[in-house]
């Protein structure tokens, strides 16, 4: 794969399904998303699967841990991490 | 945008009402006074295909869609007044065949759905517990790995078909401490070691399906019984409700014609005051109430099964038509005994207990305040 604009889709992604009417401008790369209490456990399991369909990587379970999803940031390394195995 | 069936669902649900018409009234209200579940009529919609309408031919199903299912649902409930007959059918098409249909293995798939759908085996869902009910994700019946099975430990309640199942879908806890990302699926067989189906569960309602608890003491599964992957069991769960609240309650819209029809039929006959009660304004405002209800209870139904078979925002539209007909429902049952007065009140008339199973309902697949939960989460509220 190309190196894919990992950040621009989650963003996308998430001003869409949580962050409804919401200034794009303030979601920033190290907006906090579950400590910030943007994301729940049950949104934290739908960026998941989004991200896994999208760009097409596995989380296992032990992986799903929200210190990983906790910005745009972290979601983009961690899912670049992946892509480069 | 089309407001009527096809000419296949035409005569789908044609062929559903001569078959319903002909086998599935038989001896209701006794059964309801005893809590008797009838295999034998389960088996006769099995035969006819209901069970197995929106699932692939494959998996021993009719290659149809969510839709004709719906269709075949409410067409039943036009005929059938054996609702827990419906709901119980409806409850393993939802909650059971679609999980493991939707997140299953195809190895899962091959080895469970082809014997739901021609109803030799019986399917039961069990995820509430008893100090875990709207809280579902609470629960605790846990699950730990154990080199190619998993030994479940808990306890699940107001398990509907428990007593006369033989494949279950569960959820558990791989993880405790992870909450919500640690709950998983899985199917669980009658006759695997340690599970048992505990006490019996008397209800106002619905008691043509019985209910029971489920108990796992050291219960050891095969790992291939696990649906889906670890820890995307909330995924799995919220999906086969969202299937749940879109369409479990069609068999109740097909009852609410039929209360409708019965209703109106008792009017005219039934005369007081030198007139049939139909000419009085208020017995007809109450069978328009009746039927403005029926009519706002269909178009959510059908707007809610189109929205979860397209993925056009269904969750929202799920819980509106779980709220807006098992209300509905609830409401023309309670206006259908009151149309039939003092006759409406005893069992021979058997208004009553379309009432007593209109209430439950309002409780399974989450209660109404549940469902208004769902909605104001989906306004941002």
């Amino acid at each position: 794969m190309t190196d894919p604009a990992v950040m621009p889709a989650v963003k996308s992604f998430i001003l869409e399904r949580f962050l409804v009417g919401e200034d794009p401008a303030r979601l920033t790369p190290t907006t906090p998303l579950v400590t910030g209490g943007i994301l729940d456990s049950l949104a934290l399991l739908d960026l998941v699967a989004f991200l896994e369909q999208t760009f097409g990587v596995e989380f296992e379970a032990h992986e799903v841990d929200p210190g990983h999803f906790d910005s745009l940031q972290s979601i983009d390394t961690v899912v670049r991490a992946k892509l480069a195995k | 945008m089309e407001f009527a069936w096809t000419p296949e669902q035409h005569a789908l649900r044609d062929a559903v009402v001569r078959f319903a018409r002909g086998a599935l009234n038989d001896d209701v209200a006794a059964r309801d006074a005893k809590n008797e579940f009838s295999r034998a009529l389960w088996e006769q919609c099995a035969a006819f295909g209901i069970q197995g309408i929106p699932f692939a031919e494959e998996y021993g199903g009719g290659g149809l869609d969510a839709m004709a299912a719906v269709c075949a649902m409410e067409a039943l409930g036009t005929v059938c007044r054996d609702n827990g007959l419906l709901f119980g059918l409806a409850a393993q098409m939802w909650s059971v065949q679609m999980p493991i249909y939707r997140f299953g293995s195809d190895e899962l798939k091959r080895r469970i759905l082809p014997a739901l759908c021609d109803g030799t085996r019986i399917g039961a869902h069990g995820m509430s517990e008893p100090d875990s009910g709207s809280d579902a994700f609470s629960l605790r019946t846990r699950a730990t790995p154990d080199g190619d099975s998993y030994v479940l430990n808990g306890t699940k309640t107001f398990v509907s078909e428990a007593p006369v199942a033989d494949v279950f879908v569960v959820f558990a806890t791989i993880a405790p401490e992870k909450g919500v990302l640690g709950i998983t699926g899985f199917v669980v067989e009658r006759g695997a070691p340690g599970f048992r189906v505990g006490r019996e569960i008397h209800k106002m309602g619905l008691r043509t399906s019985p209910m029971a608890e489920l108990v796992f003491e050291d219960c050891r599964i095969p790992a291939a019984n696990r649906i889906g992957r670890e820890g995307r069991g909330a995924t799995v769960f919220n999906d086969s409700m969202e299937w749940e609240r879109a369409c479990i309650l069609a068999g109740a819209v097909g009852s609410m014609q039929r209360q409708l029809d019965d209703a109106i039929a008792y009017a005219r006959s039934r005369a007081q005051f030198g007139h049939p009660i139909a000419t009085l304004q208020s017995v007809q405002h109450r069978l328009v109430g009746m039927k403005v209800r029926l009519e706002n209870a269909r178009l959510a139904l059908y707007r809610a099964v189109w929205a979860k078979q397209e993925n056009v925002d269904p969750a929202p539209a799920a819980a509106i038509a779980k709220l807006v007909i098992s209300e509905a429902w609830q409401q023309s049952a309670l206006d259908a005994v009151q149309i039939r007065g003092g006759y409406g009140y005893t069992v021979e008339y058997e208004a009553e207990r379309d009432l007593r199973d209109a209430i439950g309902s309002t409780l399974y697949s989450g209660t109404s305040d549940i469902q208004r939960n769902l909605i104001a989460r989906s306004l941002g509220l």
